[in-house]
């Protein structure tokens, strides 16, 4: 019988055996998986009641801050810049959840990143809990001439660091105030919910990166690298003097702006923003045009940036739709039919222009520092895309600096600096035309200087309505702003 | 007391000392993590919990001085984390958790005093079986039978509410190691011919074939499955122990597979837990609510546990009864689960040592018989929860909140006490002859 019985006892011992595996299975091979399933509420209930460490601009302007507060969740987000960074910064609420950098640096913030934990092993000891500060690369004087500048008009302004892809400056009017979705009263979190929800201007949509615009002419920048790239142009070659080009498949044709004739070589059209030497290079690249896209990041999955929610994918004409549709590749060749592209990706364009042909990944934050002021983590440049050749670009740059000394896009000049553009009025379906500018400055950098690239778009002509022009409404705003961000008195 | 039994009794306070060490360190930690904020009259009842178990010690010094002395210290151990954790969850059923604690010890020590000779047990064979029976059946009868979750387990009479099926367990175990230690020869040999075979007759087959139906009514009529897999798991093993005839096992196996997939196909509460055992995702917020919950509490939880305190069990339903291991192992992490498995481990490994060390073949059995439903309760409910198996609800014995399951388990104890106590008190010269490990050392 005690053999049977020893047995047995093996038997059970075995179960118990198979229980420790799936209990190892499932607290180490697959904890990482289940403790950040979004469905399990268990971090966000944890993090609402923990300290939070800041998120300040690189010059030292505080963004987000936790203060210590006499209720239940024991620590109150606050937002002293209201409006001014909230789609950036987003917000932390125990209705719904965290969304911006809030979102998307939440581990560094609660200092769960275990660098932090290291660091700050003698506050451990000493009882106070590890927070990390996230530092972002926005200026706070070059976000606020941004919304001055565009003065209550819809739109928004994406500024970079051309060499690095750090986001300066990015604002989208409107804007909204994030302090009440961070009250600890629900039906106060609810209600302004729900208004910000139901507003026709929907200031909560985060325009600079998550909407996308019929790019317009500033698309001639993109159609221009991949027919030179291509050799299907040169800046010398001679397009024919046009009033309007016919279509093939349609009886339809392109007019140019107001109807006008333009054409000459290559640098002039693009000077004057000539439209049908344009639709001409769309209809000669073909193909050649959809796979060109795809090396500026259009039509692909969008840019890994540290933004939330995520960046949204800008589109262009497919691949293998020529054949079928070859109007609409005359119509991406300026900018309009499938093509539509966020504030972010043109800004990003113009960034790879001015940083030899090579597209960066966007990002805000920087640094990473323990609430000591002990540096952490550094986020760098990363490549993304190559998105043209280098002397490609060296060629688009010399036209874009005609643009702005006598092009369209004079009124984007700055005294003493060269400033390279283009200008754009995207027809758009249901109102007036998108009013944009695309650019950088300075075109010739000294050694150590920062060059700075510039997307700006108003919605529908903003106050000019359809007497708007890309060249009118939107360079002032990209000036004023590179001026700030070049350090000069406005 | 000899200078060995007293040796032996003094580690087992010295173990009772390490396992209420550990509870009241788990307790100063939930305390400090401020989160339940736990009012000032708790550490009263966890004085209480320890109080009682110096009195469950003293008892054994008193009444079994040369029984095992790791079994009472792992009690102590795994209910004292299992307190540590309702504390954590619910301050109220803690406070009710340490009445039943009492409850427990009372009847422990009841135990000690009145089963002074486990032949006692014996002659009582079919008296344990009609109460055995009649425990089982009990929710059934109109007017006192509850449904709760969904399963009719409890007996409500006046205030009173228990689960009377805890009772029967330990009843039918007595019932069947009386019986089949009467039998076994004839079970094991076969006085049945059929064609070139042997088979045990049908008459000796009856308590088989009761304890199967018992079960498959258990599971049909009071929806209990992990009750029902329990008994007949349990009687199955131990015809097996009783006979060293491994047929017997196959035999058991199928007869509860077949019973098992005519169930399935007939009861839609069986085939519910089936399907959200294969995939709970797609009813992650309906029937597959409860096992996902676990399983994130186990995720989160990790290697090492999100703290006593600073996890988030209460999000997991049940955390205090069925769940309790998944609220353990969010807040203690691998390495708590790890200790708690071990911790069963060591009680069923203990008791099959008294199994295999008593002489005569009635404690042995039923030693065995104890020692296989504590080991197979432990498996049935943590492989629910980690979803290794489908879940059934039956608790974690000495660590659920529960007091009918409590009680019942430290009566096991006290039983394995009584006859481990037996076994190595017994002349060297009385022994059987297969036993010869029963040495006190």
């Amino acid at each position: 019988m005690n053999a049977a019985i020893r047995r047995t006892g093996i038997g059970i011992v075995l179960l118990f055996l198979a229980l420790a595996a799936q209990l190892t299975y499932l607290q180490v091979l697959r904890a990482n998986e289940l403790e950040n399933d979004p469905a399990n509420v268990r971090n966000f209930l944890r993090d609402i009641t923990r300290p939070r460490g800041q998120i300040v601009t690189a010059d030292g302007t505080i963004l987000a801050e936790s203060i210590e507060v006499d209720d239940e969740f024991e620590f109150q987000r606050r937002y002293p810049t209201i409006g001014l960074f909230s789609h950036i910064v987003g917000y932390q609420s125990i209705v719904y959840g965290n969304t911006g950098v809030e979102a998307t640096y939440n581990d560094e913030l609660v200092g769960r990143d275990f660098d932090i934990q290291v660091d700050d092993l003698s506050g451990i000891l000493s009882g106070t809990d590890p927070t990390g500060t996230v530092v972002l690369s926005v200026s706070a004087e070059a976000q606020t001439t941004a919304r001055t500048a565009l003065n209550g008009r819809r739109g928004s302004v994406v500024a970079l660091d051309a060499q690095t892809g750090e986001i300066v400056a990015m604002y989208s009017e409107p804007s909204y105030d994030p302090r009440p979705l961070a009250s600890h009263d629900l039906d106060q979190v609810r209600t302004v919910f729900g208004l910000l929800a139901d507003d026709p201007n929907n200031p909560v949509l985060a325009r600079a990166w998550r909407e996308r615009y019929a790019p317009g002419s500033t698309f001639k920048v993109v159609t221009t690298a991949i027919a030179l790239d291509a050799g299907v142009a040169t800046p010398d070659r001679e397009f024919p003097r046009l009033e309007e080009l016919a279509l093939p498949q349609t009886d339809r044709t392109l007019q140019n702006f107001g109807g006008s004739e333009c054409g000459g070589t290559l640098v002039e059209s693009f000077r004057v923003s000539c439209n049908t030497t344009f639709a001409q290079i769309g209809l000669d690249l073909g193909e050649t045009l959809a796979e060109g896209i795809e090396r500026f990041g259009i039509n692909t999955d969008s840019p890994p940036a540290d933004l939330n929610p995520r960046v949204a994918r800008s589109v262009g004409p497919e691949r293998g739709s020529f054949e079928l549709d070859q109007p609409s590749f005359a119509q991406a060749g300026i900018g309009q039919a499938d093509v539509a592209l966020t504030p972010l990706e043109n800004a990003m364009i113009a960034a790879s222009v001015a940083n030899d042909g090579v597209m960066m990944v966007p990002h805000v934050g920087i640094e990473i520092r323990s609430s000591e002021g002990d540096l952490i983590d550094e986020i760098g440049p990363r490549r993304w895309k190559d998105a043209m050749t280098a002397p490609t670009a060296a060629a688009i740059e010399a036209m874009m600096l005609e643009v702005v000394d006598r092009g369209t896009g004079t009124n984007a000049q700055i005294p003493g600096v060269r400033v390279a553009g283009k200008t754009g009025t995207a027809q758009a379906p249901g109102g007036d035309p998108h009013a944009w500018f695309i650019g950088y400055a300075p075109a010739d950098p000294a050694p150590g200087q920062r060059q700075f690239a510039i997307a700006v778009l108003v919605e529908r002509g903003g106050d000019l309505g359809s007497e708007a022009t890309g060249g009118r409404i939107a360079a002032p705003v990209a000036a004023d702003v590179l001026r700030v961000l070049l350090g000069l008195e406005t | 007391m000899s200078v060995a039994l007293r040796r032996r009794r003094n580690a087992e306070l010295g173990l009772g000392i390490l396992a209420g060490a550990v509870t009241v360190g788990g307790y100063i930690l939930v305390a400090l993590s401020d989160a339940p904020d736990l009012p000032a009259d708790l550490p009263i009842f966890l004085g209480a919990v320890i109080g009682l178990y110096v009195v469950a010690h003293l008892a054994v010094r008193r009444l079994t001085p040369a029984a095992d002395a790791t079994l009472l210290p792992v009690v102590a151990l795994l209910n004292g984390i299992g307190f540590v954790t309702i504390t954590r969850l619910d301050r109220e059923l803690a406070r009710i958790q340490a009445g039943w604690v009492l409850v427990g010890v009372v009847a422990f020590v009841l135990t000690l005093l009145l089963v002074r000779d486990t032949r006692v047990l014996e002659r009582y064979r079919y008296t344990a079986l009609m109460l055995g029976m009649l425990f089982l059946l009990l929710p059934l009868v109109p007017g006192i039978g509850r449904t709760l979750n969904g399963a009719r387990l409890w007996v409500s009479i006046g205030p009173l509410n228990f689960q009377p099926g805890e009772a029967a367990k330990v009843l039918l175990v007595v019932f069947f190691a009386a019986y089949l230690t009467e039998q076994r020869a004839l079970l094991a040999e076969g006085t049945w011919r059929v064609g070139r075979f042997m088979l045990p007759a049908p008459r000796h087959l009856g308590p088989l074939l009761l304890a199967w139906g018992a079960s498959i009514i258990v599971m049909v009529q009071e929806k209990d499955l992990g009750s029902s897999l329990l008994f007949f798991g349990v009687f199955a093993l131990m015809l097996y122990m009783a006979t060293s005839r491994a047929w017997f096992l196959a035999g058991a196996l199928t007869l509860f597979v077949g019973g098992a997939v005519i169930a399935y196909q007939l009861f839609d509460h069986v085939q519910v837990r089936v399907t959200t055992w294969l995939d709970p995702w797609p009813e992650a917020q309906t029937a597959g609510y409860q096992i996902i919950q676990s399983w994130y509490a186990f995720g989160t939880g990790g290697a090492l546990g999100t703290g006593l305190g600073l996890g988030n069990p209460d999000k997991i339903p049940n955390a205090a009864t069925d769940f309790v291991y998944s609220a353990i192992g969010e807040e203690l992490g691998l390495v708590g689960t790890i200790a708690v498995l071990a911790a069963f481990l060591l009680f069923v490994g203990s008791a099959f040592r008294v199994a295999v060390d008593a002489q005569r073949l009635f404690p042995k059995l039923f030693a065995a018989g104890l020692a296989t439903i504590v080991g197979l309760q432990t498996v049935i409910i943590l492989g629910g929860v980690t979803r290794l198996i489908p879940l059934t609800g039956i608790t974690l014995p000495f660590v659920s909140y529960g007091g009918s399951s409590l009680v019942a388990n430290f009566v096991i104890v006290a039983l394995l006490l009584r006859i481990s106590d037996e076994a190595r008190r017994a002349p060297v010269d009385d022994r059987d002859a297969r036993s010869t490990r029963g040495v006190a050392r």
